[in-house]
Formats: structure tokens, sequence, C-alpha cells
């Protein structure tokens, strides 16, 4: 064989090479944002974020939302059940109905879902299949069959703390299974560390003083959440205000209260070591009680 | 009773007529003098190291209805003798109308029960006629046990008259006057013997000769289609019975198909070798045909299970009974595309019901349902959705949520989690009804930023009585921006001086 036969036969395995890779990338990057082509995204109205995200959250894939703390759980369930209550009416071809699965540690100090509220929120409670697993296993179970139903809008798992048999492969499975079947998947994980999960983001929902009410002095006025994306596989990260309008079923942003040290945007995230991996091999801290954490941090506060 | 020589002799007594008596006996006693309606003392006298049991009704009944549970092996319509007479008299029926080819001839079947049940440790009493009087009559009365087709009326007639299923009274008033057999009434005229002892007896009489048809009721609803394999190998693996679930549900898509029906429950009986039975049961939300789909139910159904499915020494005949079926409604009623995908989607979210209803439980997927009171906690309860109404259960038409009045709106004033008890505080608020100002909860402390309210919650003093309070709830916004929901319980000065405070939900 001479050289120049040589030369175009490493020509050939090299092209085919670097077509495998464009491959391989495009498929991790499928992997990491869902099925992009076959489902439109879910935006969430708030300009900013949805620019961030690039047109909104993907809907059949994994996402994270996360409370720091026990007594969160109220925003951090009001971010997601918005986003349920946007992919309830998004309807994509007859997609109907929630699953909210909740892990039992949650039911501790959780409380549960409270019908009126909903509505007022702008769900409807009868949209609602509530499952509540004896153990977490059949939770884990339960949620991935759910991720799995081709008839459903969004899927919510709710979980205390960073229990070890919820791991990364349990979050790969869950991820893959929504992104089989386009459910917008959320895991919504109370009084919980960050952990690496198989999740597409992963968002940090803090409450936020309301605004000032234009008929009550002292009274309270709408809500606000002050939101942070830890962390976005397939892009940017950031920090927002946002508020939720259950008319229209629509996040839009907020104004800072004034008196509120925060500034939305301007500062540097929450998190400067956002773009870190968080660990996964972590030991099971399965969630500390919730008032312990509350005295913690408010310690914290106070200083 | 060779067999263990150094157990002492077993009776079961009970108490009759203010004395203790034997009411029940093995052959070890029998064989030592002791006799039935003896009284215990005397029994003693006889045999001291006599073993004494009480009777135990309800555990023989238990037993009783175990065995009948069994016994459906062989035929579905099984009963319990449920004569008023028959109180200690432990006996079953069994239709076995068209099922005795299956086995081979009744003569076969009859031996197989008998020797089957023997294996087990029971002593059983068999007799096959056509009528269930007269079969009861042979089997404790006489020697026979196949009575040839339209012999039981000849076959019944030299029997004592406590055949007939009589209370004792009445057998033994019939005795005083010299009536001892079936034979003896059955020539007599009939109406004074009736104005004499009853119309009962000729109601017996007539039921076992086969003058007046008699039913049995089956313990089981008799299913509507059932299908069955036998094994001369039990089988014990999952797999094989996981293969067999799948042979047996193909087996009955055909009948479905022709009569135009859809499985709606479904149970699968699992028979032992040693005589257990297991049921599972498996419900779906729309009618079903998909034999693929039912054994994936019952893989979920058993992999649900607490402990494994037992198989011990293995199952020796697995049948699947449909329990329950509702019409078909066939995929041409709906032609457009789009309305095909609707279906499709929704045929997903009950497929998924269902399948955690089987695998978790079917109390364990919920939904919410109204309840029409203004007290936060008993506004809503939530019922397992296959407790609930097939049309309650697709999404829209849930008729028990249509009370809610409330569109979403600018207002938020119920919180997104309630708490199912209110938690209670440590609160300072301005007496008498101002709103709080500080409040401790969960320990820790929390400054009030804005609050709103009170909004009045009268108790229901029909449900509480007269001690029950007014809530004031207040929607509270401390220094960092969370929400609470909180109620004063209780009017300071009018219903008491010391109200507490509960935190109850929490806003998003």
């Amino acid at each position: 064989m001479s050289l120049s036969r040589l030369q175009t036969a490493t020509d050939i395995l090299k092209q085919r090479t670097r077509a495998y890779e464009a491959q391989a990338y495009q498929a991790h990057r499928g992997m990491a944002l869902g099925d992009a082509g076959a489902s439109q995204p879910l935006a969430l109205g708030a300009s900013a974020v949805d620019h961030c995200l690039e047109g909104g959250l993907v809907c059949g894939g994994l996402h994270e939302v996360r409370s720091a703390l026990a007594r969160d759980i109220g925003a951090a369930a009001g971010f997601a059940l918005g986003l349920a209550a946007r992919a309830l009416e998004a309807d994509r071809s007859g997609r109907s109905g929630v699953v909210w699965v909740s892990d039992p540690a949650t039911r501790v100090d959780g409380g549960g879902l409270f019908p009126a509220g909903l509505t007022q929120y702008g769900l409807d409670p009868s949209s609602m299949t509530i499952v509540e697993p004896g153990d977490l296993q059949g939770a884990m179970w339960a949620a991935d069959e759910a991720a799995g139903c081709n008839g459903l809008a969004a899927l919510i798992f709710q979980i205390k703390g960073n229990p070890a048999r919820f791991d990364i492969t349990a979050t790969r499975r869950l991820m893959m299974r929504a992104r089989g079947s386009g459910v917008l998947a959320l895991i919504l994980r109370q009084s919980g560390e960050e952990e690496a999960s198989a999740a597409a983001t992963r968002w940090r929902v803090n409450t936020e003083m309301s605004g000032a009410d234009d008929s009550l002095e002292r009274g309270v006025g709408a809500m606000r959440l002050s939101l942070t994306l830890e962390r976005n596989r397939a892009g940017r990260t950031g920090q927002w205000l946002l508020a939720w309008n259950p008319k229209v079923r629509s996040f839009n942003h907020a104004a800072p209260h004034p008196a509120s040290n925060r500034v939305s945007g301007a500062n540097p995230p929450a998190h400067s070591l956002d773009r870190l991996p968080a660990p996964a091999n972590r030991r099971d801290s399965s969630g500390q009680m919730g008032q312990v954490l509350d005295r913690r941090q408010d310690f914290g506060r106070v200083s | 009773m060779d067999a263990y020589p150094e157990t002492p002799p077993v009776v079961v007594t009970d108490t009759v007529k203010n004395a203790i008596r034997i009411v029940a006996l093995d052959e070890r006693a029998r064989a030592r003098g002791i006799r039935l309606n003896q009284t215990l003392s005397d029994a003693r006298a006889l045999v001291p190291d006599l073993d004494c049991h009480a009777a135990d009704d309800e555990s023989n009944r238990a037993l009783l209805l175990k065995i009948a549970g069994w016994c459906e092996r062989y035929t579905p319509l099984v009963a319990l003798d449920a004569a008023p007479e028959a109180e200690r008299d432990h006996g079953l029926f069994m239709d076995i109308t068209g099922c005795a080819h299956l086995l081979g001839g009744e003569a076969a079947m009859i031996a197989d029960l008998e020797a089957r049940l023997r294996a087990q440790g029971f002593h059983v009493r068999l007799c096959l006629a056509d009528t269930p009087g007269a079969a009861w009559a042979m089997a404790r009365y006489g020697q026979d046990r196949i009575i040839a087709e339209g012999a039981h009326a000849e076959a019944v007639l030299p029997l004592s008259l406590s055949g007939l299923r009589l209370p004792p009274a009445m057998v033994a008033s019939l005795g005083r006057v010299g009536l001892k057999t079936i034979g003896c009434i059955a020539g007599m005229p009939r109406a004074p013997l009736a104005a004499r002892f009853g119309a009962r007896l000729m109601q017996r009489l007539d039921q076992a000769l086969g003058r007046e048809e008699e039913a049995i009721s089956p313990i089981m609803p008799v299913a509507e289609l059932s299908t069955e394999r036998r094994f001369a190998e039990p089988v014990t693996h999952q797999e094989e019975i996981s293969h067999v679930i799948a042979a047996l549900a193909a087996g009955i898509i055909e009948p479905l198909e022709r009569r135009g029906l859809g499985l709606r429950r479904c149970r699968l009986r699992l028979f032992r070798v040693d005589g257990h039975v297991s049921h599972l049961d498996v419900q779906t939300a729309r009618p079903l045909r998909d034999a693929k789909m039912i054994r994936r139910l019952f893989e979920e159904r058993i992999a649900g299970l607490h402990d494994d499915l037992d198989a011990g020494f293995g199952f020796d005949l697995i049948r699947l009974d449909v329990v329950h079926a509702d019409p078909f409604e066939g995929a041409q009623t709906e032609m457009m595309a789009e309305m095909m995908a609707h279906h499709a989607a929704e045929q997903g979210h009950d497929a998924l019901v269902d399948r955690l209803g089987a695998r978790l439980g079917l109390d364990r997927v919920q939904r919410f349902v109204l309840a029409d009171t203004h007290i936060p906690e008993r506004s809503f309860g939530r019922q397992p959705i296959a407790h609930l109404g097939a049309r309650s259960r697709s999404g829209s038409g849930n008729a028990a949520l249509a009370l809610i009045p409330e569109a979403p709106g600018e207002i938020i004033t119920r919180p997104l989690i309630l708490f199912d008890r209110p938690e209670l505080m440590q609160t300072i608020a301005e007496v008498p009804d101002g709103p709080p100002l500080k409040f401790r909860w969960r320990g820790v402390s929390y400054e009030v930023a804005r609050s709103e309210g009170p909004e009045r919650i009268a108790c229901e003093w029909w449900r509480d009585g007269r001690g029950a309070r007014t809530r004031d709830y207040f929607r509270v916004e401390d220094r960092q921006g969370y929400r609470f929901w909180m109620f004063r319980h209780g009017l300071y000065g009018r219903e008491t001086s010391d109200p507490a405070w509960y935190m109850h939900g929490l806003f998003a």
C-alpha cells in the first residue's frame, strides 16, 4: 500500500470520527435539552427568564425545584404549581392532568395541598391526581411511571432532603422517561441541598416581601418569588424576582420591594460556585428536621 | 389413632343448657368411651388426661370459608350450609352441574375431592345427589356416595327424620308419635302434618324429594367469564406465573369481543398445592380488552405485595375470573384524528391510574373531593380514584368539585399548603381582635411586617358542640417575605379570656 493511499484511508477515518463525534454531541445536547424538536418549550411568561432559557423550559425533561428550608415549601410549591398550571394550559395534543407524587417523609412537617388555594392560584384541583405511596421506593416507582405516561401534562415529585436512594441514576431514569413521553417532570425538593442530578435545570426558590397593596395600607400585596437558576445544562444561570398572575396563569417580572436589600439581576448570583458540579456521592443526609435548619437560618439572618 | 399414641384424646366443649358438654371429639376419645353431649366432668372421670378446647364458632366459620374457597377449584357455585338448624353442622353445598366432565366424571371428581381434603387433614363425608336436601341427608345418615339420577327419593326414604334439616325439637316430637323415618311422613296426608308441625316440615320434605326447587347462594359472586389452567407439575416461579397470566388473559379476549364487553375488574386465583388460595384483584378505569395490559397490571399487583407471592410448594391451578365487565366503546366512534389523539392521551392517563393503583394499593391514588363546609380542614377530602364514579374520574367532569365558586383572581386568600392539624404557636397580638405582631412557630421567631384580617369563620356548633370556638383568620407576611395563614381560636372575652393562636397554612 502506498503512502498516499494510507493517508487517504486516514483522512476517511478522521472524517468518520468527526461525524461520530458530532452525532454524539448532538445526542448529548438532545439529552440535556430533552427532545427539543418534538415539543415546544414551556415559556414562563417572564421575558428575561425565557430569554435565558432560550424560549422556556423543555417539556419532555426533568427539572428540579429546591427549597433550602422547610418553611420555604410554600414558595417552592408555588413555583412548581405555576409551571404545572402553565403546562396544563398549553394543552399539548390532549394532555391533561397533573400527578403529584409525594414521598411519605414530606408529610411529617410539609402539610398537604389545599384545593381552595389551588383554585385561587389558577389550577383546577380536579385535574390533580395525588399519589401517596407508603415508602420512598414506591414513590420513586410511581414518579417513573407517571413520567412515562403520554397523557399527562406534568408530574411533580415531592421529596424531602437528599435521600441516598434517589441518586443520579434514579434522576437519569426519570429524565429518560420524561424525554420519551414529553411530560414536564418536576422534582420538588423540600429542605434539600444541591446535589448532582440529571435534571436539565435546578431552581432555588426563596420568598420575597410582597409589594405594597394599594387598597390596604398594611395589607399583604401580590406574592413574589426570588428565583435562582442554580444550574442550567443548556445555558446561563441567573437570578430573578418573579410574581405569579393566577388570572392569566403566567409569571412576570416584579419590581423589587424598596425595603428589600436584594436587587434582582444586578447582584452576583448567590452561589459563585454555580458552574461547579455538585458532588454525586454525598453521604446520606436524609433531610434534617425542619426546626433545626430553621433556627440556624434565623440566626444567620438576624446577624 | 395409632399414629400419635402419646397425645391425649381431643374434645371440644361448649356450654349447653348450663353445663359444659362435649360437642365434638376425635377417634381416640370415642375409643375410650366418651360420647357426644356428655358433660365434661363425666368425661374427665372416664379419661383424666383429656385435652379439651372451648368451641370457637368464629374460627370454625373462617376455616369453613377457606375450605369453601378452595372448593371453588371444582365449581364456582360453592355455598355454606346456611340453614339455622345447622348451626354446629359444618357443611358445604357445591353445585357441580356442567363441571364433572372436566374432571373425568362424577366418580372421579368425588374421589379427587375427598383425597385432597383428606390429605389436608380433614375428615369429610360426601354425597352427590339430585337435590341439595337429599345430598345433605345422605352425606350424614346414608351410606352411598353417589345417588344415581332420579334415585334420590328412594334413597332418602329409609333415613332418619333428622336428615330433613329440621330443628331437633321437631324431630323429637315427631319421634314421640312414632314417625321416625322420612318414609313415614312421605306417605302421610300433608294437611294434618302441616297443621301440627308447621309448613317448614313439608317444605324440607319437598326439597329433599325434589318436589320443590332449592337454590344455593354461592359465597362468591359468579364471574362473568372464567378461564383456568391446571398443572400436573406445580408452578412456583414468578416468570412462569406471569406467562400463565398472559396466556389466560389472551384466552378471555375473544369471548369479551364476542360479547362486546371490556374488562373492568378481574380476579386472579392461585390455588396452592397445600390448599391455600390467594386472590389478587385488579381494577381498570375504563373497559379494557388488551391481554398485555392485563398481564402488566397483575405484574404490578404482584410487585406491590408486601411479601412476595408465597408459592410454597407451587400452584397447581390458576384461574382468571372476569368479575365485572362493561360495554366496550369501540374506537370507531371517534374517527377524527384529533379526537383519537385525545382519546389515546386519556387512555394513557387512565392506564397510569390503573397501574399505580394495582401496585401501590387503590387507596393511595387519590383525587380531591369537596365538602359543604367553611372549616378549611373539613372543606375537602381525598378519595381513592377507584372509588369515584366513572364520570367524575375524567378530569373535567368532577361533579363534587363544581362546588368551588371562586375563579382565580388577583387576591389570594387561601394558602397552597394546608397543615392537616393546625399547629399551636406563641403569639403577641393586640387584644381584643387585632392582628398578630410577633409569633414563634416551630421554634423560630417571626416579626410581622404586613397582615390582613380577620376573616371570621364561625364554628360548626351542630358538629362540635357547645365548647366550639370561632376562628379569626389572618394572612400574615413576615419581614423576610414568608406568607402565613394563621388564626386566633376563640373570641376574646366572649368565648375565652386567653385565645390560642394556630398556624394553618403557607402561601406561595
